[in-house]
């Protein structure tokens, strides 16, 4: 395991001194079970940078995305974005700046793929607009301009999400995320249920999509090859625990064998959850 | 990692021959049939359905000319018998109609010489003595069809407005009677007590004590039938919230939408074929209700019905027969339609 001065000093390097876009203090989340799947988890993330989490299942790495907007409460630490601390005040606030990615795209399937596109910005118009599925002009028109980013045409756009294929239902998911222009993504082992070379494709178009806006993302990952080649930045877990922190050419074999020791007989095949989509 | 992943078959701890996959059924399943059954005798016995079983059979017998008469064939053909010849023309006894000019009748109405027979006491001989009476009737040959048909449409309009009624009183219920959107257990059971209650109560009852309230007429009919409505949709709307995908309404969660927001955006567009479905049911439901809550004066074709069985008119309670069920069949085509252009 790292030391708390090794670890601070990895991010500094990364960071270079600039304020903290992310900040994670402590952060403690014991379920009532007694599983704490956050075990002290302290780090800082700069603006822009393309952060893996990667660890095994069960690590608590989803639960540290889930903290960042407040899907999962902590049980003690302190969740910091720029200078708003995340508590009940400012959680709405701190969710519209926020965007998620999720493992298995969480669309709605029965409607197309511009509705589900558009559902990205309905906490930020009125209500009535909502209702009727009316969404204002420059909101639609921007909502094309995102389907048209995340490699997809305007043919898709009536169409149904369950009539895409799984990698297009995830750039669906990132047009929804990238609708609003957020400061923060959250991935949530965005490719784990699709193929290996879709997957690549799905994260370089996450990548290349935040840093055009210089959004920070926060992403998680179970596989080290892919974590390689995306992050500009890993940070391993291990049962709630930070065990590495630095960038992908510090995290060599002894880094991903301390990450997964012990556990080669639990480690997450990625075959498993793959799904043959085109 | 891709070593492990090949030999994580070969680590599991124990081998297959000593794995146990068990049989679908067990004994307690076997228990549950038994009892099942055991109730349907005692409930089977109570019922009469042996009694119901020969007779039946008995009628089919005797329709294909096994055996020569049945009892529920007698009293089946004398009612098909009675309804039938059909009344659909309207007739009205010339002498009754003061103001008619016979150059100018209405459209498509003809005038009838019938003779009638009485039989009168002669004073003299203190018999009945048969007496023939020219009697002249107005007859519009579809005039009752006509006037069928137009309380067909008044129960029709009856059902819409019960179903708006439903439709509206339910989508609040439904919000807080389903337990992921409901904002505390009180509400939650609060709602769901009233749904329970104004499906429990038969329309016909509540229409009888609306009708007290509200008078005779349709006002009371679709107040009825709505409410009923109501209880229907009320838990099934709030069911398929709750059984709706949660995956979409999590995302739109973590965007910071509210609860109503994520209900439009993410739950909606999932529940959309059902909610459908089940409006064209009350829809349908109510056109037949309609029927039948007319008997107590909640108006449309209940009433019309009621006289004319009351009175005996049987040709009469034939036509309204077959202009509800034809009404019925034709909305089940019209819904299955409507139904496979939203939902497919």
């Amino acid at each position: 395991m790292m030391s708390g001065a090794a670890i601070f000093t990895a991010a500094q390097a990364i960071g270079g001194g600039v304020q903290p876009h992310l900040s994670f203090r402590d952060l403690r989340k014991v379920y009532p079970d007694g599983v704490a799947a956050l075990d002290g988890v302290s780090a800082e993330v700069p603006r822009g940078q393309f952060c893996v989490v990667l660890g095994p299942s069960g690590s608590g790495k989803s639960t540290l995305l889930r903290v960042v907007n407040g899907l999962t409460e902590l049980t003690s630490g302190r969740m910091q974005m720029g200078d708003a601390v995340l508590d009940r005040a400012n959680l709405r606030m701190i969710r519209r700046k926020v965007a998620m990615v999720h493992q298995l795209f969480n669309l709605v399937e029965r409607a197309s793929v511009a509705s589900n596109v558009l559902a990205g910005a309905v906490a930020e118009v009125p209500f009535w607009r909502v209702a009727l599925g009316w969404y204002p002009n420059a909101l639609r028109q921007r909502a094309c301009e995102v389907v048209a980013r995340v490699g997809l045409d305007g043919i898709h756009l009536p169409r149904r999400a369950a009539a895409l294929s799984g990698g297009q239902q995830q750039r669906v998911g990132i047009a929804r995320a990238f609708l609003l222009r957020p400061e923060v993504i959250l991935a949530d082992e965005p490719v784990a249920s699709l193929d290996p070379a879709i997957s690549r494709e799905v994260l370089g178009l996450l990548r290349e999509a935040a840093r055009e806006q210089s959004a920070t993302v926060l992403c998680s990952l179970h596989q080290t090859d892919l974590a390689r080649e995306f992050a500009d930045r890993i940070i391993g877990m291990r049962k709630g625990r930070v065990v590495f922190d630095g960038p992908p050419h510090l995290f060599d074999s002894a880094a991903e064998a301390k990450l997964y020791e012990g556990l080669t007989a639990q480690v997450e095949k990625p075959n498993a959850e793959e799904r043959a989509y085109a | 990692m891709r070593d492990a992943d090949l030999a994580i078959g070969a680590h599991h701890p124990r081998p297959a021959k000593d794995w146990h996959l068990p049989a679908p059924y067990d004994w307690r399943a076997a228990l549950a049939v038994l009892l099942i059954a055991l109730a349907l005798i005692w409930s089977g016995n109570r019922m009469e359905v042996g009694k119901m079983l020969s007779l039946t059979g008995e009628a089919v017998l005797s329709a294909v000319g096994v055996q020569e008469t049945s009892q529920v064939g007698r009293g089946l053909g004398r009612m098909l018998g009675a309804l039938l010849p059909l009344v659909i023309e309207d007739r009205q006894e010339v002498a009754r109609l003061p103001g008619l000019d016979r150059d100018a009748l209405p459209l498509f109405t003809r005038i009838e010489m019938v003779e009638v027979t009485t039989f009168r006491m002669n004073a003299e001989t203190l018999k009945a003595e048969p007496q023939v009476a020219v009697k002249e009737y107005l007859v519009h040959p579809f005039g009752y069809l006509i006037k069928v048909l137009g309380k067909m449409v008044e129960t029709f309009e009856i059902a819409v407005w019960a179903t708006i009624i439903s439709v509206i009183l339910s989508l609040p219920l439904a919000f807080y009677g389903a337990r992921n959107y409901t904002p505390n257990r009180f509400t939650y059971s609060a709602s769901r007590g009233v749904v329970s209650f104004l499906r429990a109560m038969p329309e016909l009852i509540i229409a009888m004590f609306l009708v007290l309230g509200f008078g005779f007429g349709a006002i009371a009919g679709y107040l009825a039938l709505g409410l009923h409505g109501a209880g229907f949709l009320g838990k099934f709307y709030a069911e398929d919230i709750e059984a709706a995908d949660r995956k979409p309404q999590e995302a739109l969660t973590a965007l910071g939408a509210g609860k109503l927001r994520v209900l439009r955006a993410a739950v909606l567009p999932q529940v959309a074929p059902s909610y459908v479905a089940y409006t064209l049911y009350i829809l349908d439901r109510n056109v037949r209700m309609a029927a039948v809550i007319g008997l107590v004066g909640a108006g449309g074709i209940g009433q019309e019905l009621k006289g004319r069985y009351d009175t005996f008119e049987y040709g009469h309670v034939g036509t309204i027969l077959l202009v509800i069920f034809l009404t019925v069949f034709m909305l089940d085509q019209v819904s299955a339609r409507v139904r496979a252009r939203l939902i497919g």
